[in-house]
């Protein structure tokens, strides 16, 4: 989680992630934020983001996009 | 047979709507599957032809898809993590090659009948300079609604690829969700998990469908046959000799266009919606009051929706995910500022998007040019926003506030006015020409001695549309503020719901512009 929260800050400085729940809903992360988070993630966690993926619910929050990694890892 | 036509109405929907209510709960999907074709039929012969070939290509490989990652599913559950990651990738090797297959079988009619000339045209330029062969132009009768089901059936294809769902096992339904009649030729284009269920519920007959989709029918026949078929007549005389008219009655024709394309399109899919409703299905929507849209963005947001979700969805989220971008947007991570590393693969991926769009919209550089217009709109304000912070903070200007709202809209509804002067002329050129002409010889006599009613609208046309827009404004603001008016009336009481279902029939039948004197004008979008 502690580097999730770092790639977080990195693309999106300025941004409380550990309390933030609606991330996309309020348009903290827009979709080219979005792009530059998953390339990042895919990079750093060995998965692969798909289209179907890319649902609010699953980066609405630091801990729905931490659930989402696990996931992919599986 | 249109939609907008006693055929349809009387002959079409008058059958096929009294078999449904009949048909037993777990038959009437089966009425529905054979009204959808033999609409195609009736419509198009080689329609019909093509939705079989599209159909067959999107039933087999979705099949196979799903079967693939079912095997997947059982298979993994014995396997260590790199086991199953070997198999994974085994596994979507072989998924990528069907869903591929499934997408040039579907595209392949689409591409061949509405791109050939295009393609040619463009050889035939190139091999020109170099001087060398000329290729004969051929061009092939497109048959309706092609453009729309083809996206319809290469987004059940890929969603099938992605897992979202399982493929559809029964070939009649599937055909039946490709071909649904009141939306083949103009959209709205449906996705399976949402229409599907829909389709093949089997809805009895309710005050609340017939009510709401009557209203629908009638609402939409008001904005098509009272605002823009009379709008038509002044556009078509116009834009065909803008140099013979002074910059009123041109700039008054872009108008008068705007309002034609959107009543033309929006107009058919609330008839086609409020067909589909009276069967207690509901179609996506299409429209969300485009014209108060604060920035180019938001109005493709709201305007044609389902074409933009469907790009959205499946081509630019697939392209910005694509091993390229991907790569793109790390070395721009490195390399670039934090705005531009994101500025810059969202922006490759979105060229992609707005070629496309345009390219859906006809096979010329005209359409070409007015997808990419959108693009370097988009990209231009895009680029330019920190700068307009910065400037907002220091001159201490509320961007949100009332004031730059509005002004926010109306700089919308110019760049979407010289976008819609591009998709009505004849090139790119003629646009220019025609944007120009708004400036010259402008002359307010056009209006004070009546030349500009006499171009085929007349003022009982133009008193007819003001009217017709000023209660789309109405119904527009209530519902941008959240109350649905037409939702309202169909649900409303009787002594609501009578006398205004009576005044909207009333205004169709006296106002509209049908009968002796007025020629049938065609529905812009089932023309792509």
């Amino acid at each position: 989680m502690e580097e999730l929260l770092e790639i977080l800050s990195q693309v999106k400085p300025g941004v409380d992630f550990e309390k933030e729940t609606e991330l996309v809903d309020s348009g903290i992360l827009d979709s080219m934020a979005i792009i530059q988070l998953v390339a990042r993630l895919s990079d750093e966690y060995d998965i692969e983001i798909t289209p179907i993926d890319l649902v609010p619910e699953n980066f609405n929050s630091a801990q729905a996009i931490y659930e989402l990694i696990k996931r992919l890892d599986d | 047979m249109t939609y907008i036509s006693y055929l349809y109405f009387f002959g079409f929907v008058a059958v096929v709507y009294p078999l449904y209510l009949v048909c037993p709960k777990k038959q009437k999907w089966m009425v529905l599957f054979a009204g959808s074709c033999l609409f195609s039929i009736i419509l198009d012969g080689f329609l019909a032809v093509c939705l079989l070939v599209t159909s067959l290509a999107a039933f087999f490989c979705g099949k196979l898809l799903t079967k693939l990652q079912e095997g997947f599913n059982t298979a993994k559950k014995d396997l260590s993590k790199d086991e199953k990651k070997q198999l994974k990738a085994k596994v979507t090797k072989k998924k990528k090659a069907v869903v591929a297959s499934g997408t040039i079988i579907s595209l392949s009619s689409l591409v061949v009948l509405k791109y050939t000339g295009f393609f040619e045209g463009i050889f035939n330029s190139v091999s020109g300079i170099f001087g060398g062969i000329q290729l004969p132009l051929i061009t092939f009768a497109l048959p309706l609604g092609i453009s729309y089901y083809t996206l319809q059936a290469i987004g059940y294809i890929v969603d099938t690829y992605r897992g979202k769902y399982k493929a559809e096992t029964n070939f009649a339904k599937l055909v039946l969700f490709i071909s649904f009649f009141p939306q083949i030729t103009e959209g709205p284009i449906g996705r399976y998990d949402k229409l599907m269920p829909q389709l093949v519920e089997g809805h009895k007959y309710t005050n609340e469908n017939f009510t709401g989709g009557a209203t629908l029918i009638f609402w939409g026949l008001f904005k098509k046959l009272v605002i823009s078929d009379r709008a038509s007549y002044m556009v078509a005389e116009v834009f065909d000799n803008y140099t013979k008219y002074g910059g009123v009655i041109v700039f008054t024709a872009t108008i008068l266009y705007t309002i034609q394309l959107y009543t033309d399109f929006s107009g058919c899919i609330d008839v086609m919606s409020g067909t589909a409703r009276m069967f207690g299905i509901k179609l996506e929507s299409n429209f969300r009051q485009p014209f108060f849209s604060k920035s180019v963005g938001e109005f493709w947001r709201r305007w044609h929706i389902t074409l933009g979700t469907w790009f959205k969805d499946y081509v630019f989220y697939p392209v910005s995910l694509s091993a390229p971008v991907m790569n793109l947007s790390k070395a721009s991570t490195k390399h670039m500022s934090k705005f531009m590393a994101g500025v810059v693969p969202s922006a490759f991926a979105l060229f992609v998007v707005w070629l496309g769009t345009g390219l859906w919209h006809g096979a010329s550089m005209k359409y070409v040019m007015y997808g990419l217009y959108y693009f370097i709109i988009m990209l231009i304000g895009t680029l330019l926003e920190p700068v307009f912070v910065k400037l907002s903070s220091k001159l201490r200007i509320d961007r949100k506030g009332k004031i730059m709202s509005f002004l926010a809209v109306v700089r919308t509804l110019i760049l979407v006015n010289i976008g819609m002067t591009m998709f009505r002329a004849d090139s790119l050129e003629e646009c220019g020409a025609i944007v120009s002409r708004c400036f010259v010889n402008i002359n307010i006599n056009d209006i004070v001695y009546g030349t500009i009613f006499s171009l085929g609208t007349d003022k009982h046309d133009f008193l007819a549309i003001l009217i017709g827009v000023l209660i789309m404004l109405i119904v527009a603001v209530m519902k941008e503020k959240g109350t649905d008016v037409l939702s309202g009336v169909a649900n409303g009481k009787i002594y609501i719901k009578w006398p205004v279902m009576m005044g909207l029939i009333i205004a169709v039948f006296v106002f509209g512009a049908y009968g002796p004197g007025y020629g049938f004008v065609e529905n812009i979008y089932a023309q792509f």
